[in-house]
Order: C-alpha cells, then sequence, then structure tokens
C-alpha cells in the first residue's frame, strides 16, 4: 500500500516521553534527598567533633608538661575515636604517623593562632578527615583528626541506592509507559482497524464506545458514519438487486413467447419459396426481426446469469488454435479470417472461450471490415488470444466505454448487434480470470486482446 | 424416420409450433401440457422419445422423468432455460439423455432428437464384449454385469459401449459428446460428467471408488477391467 505509515511511532514516543519525566522527577528528587542527608550528617559530626574538641581542650593544661605525651595518652584512655597532631613549645608532635602537623591547612592554623576554635576537612591518605583545632594558650596548639570514612560511606551508600532507584523507577516507567500509551491508543489502533475493515467491504464494523472521553465521542461518531454509509450502500445494493432481478423477470418470461416466436420464424422459413412475393417480403423482415430479438433475449439472460453470479466454469484443457479454428469455422467465417498460432495448451473453461472469441471476431468482421486477423500465443506467463482488423478504428472518446452494457459506439450500425455482446465477453474473461483489452487508431484499425 | 414423440410442454404456442414442426420433419407426435396426463398416455402408447418441459401443470418435468425411467429406458430429451443450468443437471440425473434450451429453432430441435433416436438405432457391431466381469451385447441391447442383467438407457449403454471398444485408451469429453450425442463442436461437457456417473451407478461396486470407468483428471474417462 502506498504511503503506510508504520505504526506504533506515537506509542514510541509517548513512552519516552512518559519516561523521561518519571526520570528526570526521580533524578531531581534523589539528588535534592541526597544533598540534604549529606549536609545534616557532615553538620553533625562536626557538632560531635567540635564538642570532642573542647573537652580535649579542657584537660590540655592537667596533662601537658615538657612534652605532650601525657596528654595523648590521656586522649588514648579516654577513648576518643580521633587522632591528634600540634605545636607544644615550638616543637611539633602528633600521635600517630598517619596526622601530623603539615596537614593543617593554613587559614585553620592562622585561626587557632588567633585564639579561635576553627575546622576544615581533609583527606590525608584516602582516609576524609575532619580536622578541629584549637589552642591552649603559650603556643601550644591542638589539632583533633576526626575520620569521617563512616560517613562517606553512608553517603556512598545513598548514592547508590538513589542511582538504582532513579534507574528501576525509569525501568518501571518504560514498562508502565508503554502499557499506558497502548492503552492510551488503543481506540485509535481500533479505529484504524475498523477503517481499514470499512474500506474492505465489512459495512457491519463499529467501535466499542468505552467510557465518555474524547475517544468515545469519537467513537459514536465513527459508529454513525459506518451505519450511514452501511444504510447508503445497502439501499444502493437493493436498488441494484431489485433492477437486476427485473432485468432477470423479463429476460425469463419473455423466454416462452420468443420460444414460440423463434418456432414459428423457423416454420415460416421453409415456407418462404411457395409465399406470394407481397406476404415474402415481411415474412422475410419477421424472421430476422425474432432472430434479432432472439438474441437480445439470450444476451440479456446471460448478462442478469452473471449478475446474480450464478455462472460456474468447468475447466478442461483447452487448445488455443484448435478452438479458435473450430469457433471460425462453426459460424462460417473460414475464408475471412486470418489465423495465426502458437501451440498454447491452458486449463480453462472452453465454452465461454468459444463464446469470447465468436463475439470478438464477429465484431471485428461487422465493424472493422478489411483483414480479420486472429493471433494465439503466449506472453510470458499468460496465454493471449488477439483479434485484430485494419478497419476505420474506433475514436478515443468511445474506447473507455466499449465494455458498458448497450453501449454502442456507432449508433448508425446499431441494429447489428445488442449492445451486450462486449459486456458479456468481458464478464466471461473475468470469470476465467483473464481480461480484455482493446487498442484502436481512427484510420488504422482495432485489436481486443484477451489474455488469460 | 416414423418415430413417436411424446411432447409434453404446457405453453400452448409452443406445444402448437413444435407439433407441427416436428410432424413437418416426419414424426408422429403426441402433444399434452400436463404432468400427470403425460405420464398417463405414456404408459398407453409406445413412444420412442419423449420431450419433456420442466414447469409443467399439476406434475412437474423432474417428477415425470422420474417416474418415466422407473418404468422404461426410453430416451428423453428435456426443454430447459440455458438460464437455469442447475435444471439441466438435475433432468440429467434424473436420467434424461439429453436437453435443448429454450429459445430453441425448430430444426435445431428436430437434429436434437434424431441424435438421440440414433444412439438406439445407429450400425453397432454385433459382437458380444466382454471386459472383467461386464458382458455387453450391442446385438441385443443388453448389458450384464455378473450375469445378471443392467438396465441402461440408450445413451449409457451406447456411452458403456463407445468406452469397451478402445479399453484403456482415454477418451476426452469432447470425444464422448460426439461419439455418444452427436455433438458436433462445443457440447455442454456435463453431459458427459452425469452420463458417467449414472453409468458408474450402474455398473460399478462402489461408484464412488470405480474400479471400470476411470477419471482422467483435465482430460477425460477411459474404460480398464482392472
Amino acid at each position: 500500500m502506498p504511503g503506510r505509515v508504520s505504526s506504533g511511532g506515537l506509542r514510541r514516543r509517548l513512552t519516552i516521553a512518559f519516561v523521561l519525566a518519571v526520570g528526570l522527577s526521580a533524578a531531581a528528587l534523589a539528588t535534592g534527598s541526597y544533598f540534604v542527608v549529606s549536609h545534616n550528617l557532615l553538620a553533625d559530626s562536626v557538632d560531635t567533633a567540635e564538642r570532642q574538641a573542647r573537652q580535649n581542650l579542657a584537660i590540655v593544661p592537667t596533662y601537658i608538661q615538657e612534652d605532650p605525651t601525657a596528654l595523648l595518652e590521656a586522649y588514648q584512655r579516654g577513648g576518643g575515636d580521633f587522632q591528634t597532631a600540634g605545636v607544644h613549645r615550638g616543637r611539633p608532635f602528633s600521635s600517630t604517623f598517619q596526622v601530623n602537623l603539615r596537614q593543617v591547612p593554613a587559614d585553620v592554623r592562622a585561626l587557632v593562632k588567633e585564639g579561635e576554635l576553627a575546622y576544615a576537612r581533609r583527606t590525608v591518605a584516602d582516609t576524609d578527615y575532619l580536622v578541629v583545632g584549637g589552642s591552649a594558650g603559650r603556643g601550644t596548639e591542638l589539632y583533633y583528626f576526626f575520620s569521617e570514612e563512616d560517613i562517606r560511606h553512608e553517603l556512598e551508600q545513598l548514592r547508590n541506592i538513589l542511582l538504582a532507584g532513579v534507574g528501576i523507577l525509569m525501568l518501571v516507567a518504560a514498562f508502565v509507559g508503554a502499557l499506558l500509551a497502548r492503552s492510551t491508543l488503543l481506540p485509535v489502533a481500533r479505529a484504524s482497524e475498523a477503517a481499514r475493515l470499512l474500506a474492505e467491504g465489512l459495512l457491519e464494523t463499529r467501535l466499542p464506545v468505552e467510557g465518555r472521553d474524547e475517544f468515545g465521542v469519537w467513537a459514536q461518531s465513527f459508529n454513525e458514519m459506518a451505519a450511514a454509509l452501511e444504510a447508503k450502500i445497502s439501499a444502493l445494493h437493493a436498488a441494484q438487486a431489485r433492477e437486476r432481478r427485473f432485468t432477470a423477470d423479463v429476460a425469463h418470461e419473455l423466454r416462452t413467447p420468443l420460444t414460440a416466436l423463434v418456432g414459428e420464424a423457423s416454420l415460416l422459413a421453409d415456407h418462404l419459396e411457395s409465399m406470394p412475393p407481397e406476404t415474402r417480403r415481411p415474412a422475410e423482415l419477421l424472421i430476422a426481426d425474432v432472430g434479432r430479438l432472439r438474441r437480445l433475449v439470450e444476451d440479456l439472460m446471460e448478462i442478469s446469469r452473471f449478475d446474480a453470479a450464478r455462472e460456474s466454469v468447468q475447466l478442461e484443457k483447452v487448445d488455443l488454435e484448435a478452438l479458435a479454428r473450430a469457433t471460425v469455422r462453426a459460424r462460417g467465417w473460414d475464408g475471412q479470417v486470418r489465423l495465426e498460432a502458437e501451440d498454447v495448451v491452458i486449463s480453462s473453461d472452453p465454452r465461454r472461450l468459444e463464446g469470447i472469441v465468436g463475439n470478438l471476431v464477429g465484431n471485428a468482421l461487422d465493424h472493422g471490415g478489411g483483414e480479420v486477423s486472429v493471433r494465439v500465443g503466449r506472453d510470458g506467463s499468460a496465454a493471449f488470444v488477439e483479434v485484430a482488423d485494419d478497419g476505420p478504428g474506433i475514436a478515443p472518446e468511445h474506447l473507455p466505454h466499449l465494455f458498458e452494457r448497450f453501449y454502442k459506439a456507432d449508433a448508425s450500425r446499431s441494429g447489428a448487434g445488442t449492445g451486450l455482446g462486449l459486456a458479456i465477453a468481458q464478464e466471461n474473461a473475468r470469470l476465467l480470470g483473464g481480461r480484455i483489452e482493446v487498442w484502436s487508431e481512427v484510420g488504422r484499425g482495432t485489436r481486443f486482446t484477451l489474455r488469460l | 424416420v416414423d418415430a413417436h414423440v411424446l411432447l409434453v410442454e404446457d405453453d400452448a404456442s409452443i406445444r402448437e409450433i413444435a407439433t407441427l414442426g416436428l410432424e413437418q420433419a416426419g414424426f408422429r407426435v403426441t402433444a399434452t401440457g400436463d404432468g400427470r396426463d403425460a405420464l398417463a398416455r405414456f404408459r398407453q402408447g409406445a413412444f420412442d422419445l419423449v420431450l419433456l418441459d420442466v414447469m409443467l401443470p399439476s406434475l412437474d418435468g423432474f417428477e415425470v422423468c422420474k417416474e418415466i425411467r422407473r418404468e422404461s429406458q426410453a430416451p428423453i430429451v428435456m426443454l430447459t432455460a440455458r438460464s437455469e443450468l442447475h435444471d439441466v443437471v438435475v433432468g440429467l440425473e434424473l436420467g434424461a439423455d439429453d436437453y435443448v434450451t429454450k429459445p430453441f429453432e425448430l430444426p435445431e430441435l428436430v437434429a436434437r432428437i434424431k441424435a438421440v433416436l440414433r444412439r438406439s438405432a445407429a450400425g453397432l457391431p454385433e459382437v458380444t464384449i466382454a471386459i472383467g466381469d461386464l458382458e455387453i451385447d450391442p446385438g441385443s441391447f443388453t448389458v450384464k454385469r455378473g450375469g445378471e442383467d443392467v438396465s441402461l438407457t440408450a445413451t449409457e449403454f451406447r456411452l458403456l459401449l463407445e468406452l469397451a471398444r478402445r479399453p484403456k485408451q482415454v477418451f476426452t469429453r469432447e470425444l464422448l459428446l460426439e461419439l455418444v450425442w452427436n455433438y458436433d463442436y462445443l457440447g455442454d461437457s456435463r453431459l458427459v460428467d452425469v452420463a458417467v456417473q449414472r453409468l458408474r451407478a450402474k455398473i460399478e461396486e462402489d461408484p464412488k471408488q470405480p474400479k471400470l470407468i476411470h477419471t482422467v483428471r483435465g482430460v477425460g474417462y477411459r474404460l480398464t477391467s482392472g
């Protein structure tokens, strides 16, 4: 189908939008809570460290002597979870090798030297410390290194959990979004399916009307449209069926008196010679007109059989050349038609083929004049029978209507045929899975091609 | 000819003109427009052929055909409309030998009747043909299957005989139409199919799995004893 849009694009876009919205809000929420938690944790840590540092500083005068060893031991006994570095009487010292005075930031020292309690965060050997320093007077400075590793771990954990949470949320959002998009777009999918079915002729197709939303209203309008369409078309069908039944009935009712007429005419024909001249001519005309009437009624009956789809196809192996030859001979056109044939055997209905070929050749002889030639052959996988004449040709404006019922291109010669021959031939061709094509050029001739 | 034809046709004009035409062609004609009357007349007289319309008052053509077939093998030609091909098949299945479609020309009708009559009379070989447990005697117009008489219409007999004359040869429907029904070129191949079905029903043990008359798909039929 040309220009067929790929379905699902809208669904995908809806799902993506949903996932993005959920992902962004989740990420914002996660970031926010991360910062709040980390800020609180760090602030708590500072409070605790500050309290401990004041306690530590309070005992400095008691323990400090020439060197700070006693003080450090006292700290250790106190079980404080910190390490100490400092400067006493101009000499730096520290409780472990891990920390020393050089690791204390300069601005902290500057503040401590002024007698303030100061703190800063430092990472030493991959360990996060909160360094709180204070002065114990007389040039003695003390810096306590509180490890913040556990806070870092906690924050790391929190970050991981939040990241995973956001990820999982986005996955769930994708799934839910797809489901939502599907259910939201389901009425659209249903409507497009319904429209397709309508187009294919299933006129009783309707949409379920669910809910009172826009889709519900839409479905209702769609259904109203479908109902109107169905009513129109079935009315049209009924009218057409009535018309066809009427044609069939007329043909049928004409048949009985026509049979009598045909019989009477053929008896009359046997006695034309013995008639006086003044009755003979009218009798001749009567016989000819009965023949015409008979052809017309037979054609009408045949076309009404097509309309009622009561025609069946009897498939047999058919040699097209033999069939064309027999058709021409049976109608007494032997000397007038040139036959040119390849060996083509197909499976088809010989009686219908005979009717088609007979009609085409008859037309060519009646209207074409000049030489009529029949060509049988193969065109790829399709067999064809071509009937051509080099007569006056058919004007282009008539060509599209040639296969219409009772259409006569040549009004002045309307007496010759019933006007149904080509319509019947085309119906027959269609029944055999083929078609008849026409080519014509005024002054050059006409060519009808039956393709099977 | 001097054959006696029973013409059953309810339309007075057709009946009269057909009677006239057939009489001029040399037949003796008894005409009636009523189904029951037709049966009564058939039982009284010896008719060589019945010309039977389908639409009849009191008893339709199919019923008449069925009744006649029950009592006699006399050839029956149905008069039908081509628009009712269904009628054609029903008629043939009930035992009609041929059909003529309305409207028909008198010469056409006469030719068909003569062709049907020829079937029962035409120069047949006098030799009895035996195939399997079938014995076909063209002289006495009888067929025996396993020693028992099988009752065949003239058309069925002619069909069997043509197939049996050249066993194993494949006969196309067209050829059979020509040999049995005397159609020149394109007749209705349904005639052949229905007649073969009827013949199978009479001579085959199981007509659904024929052992004598075989269908050659897309071509026609052939008779083998195997």
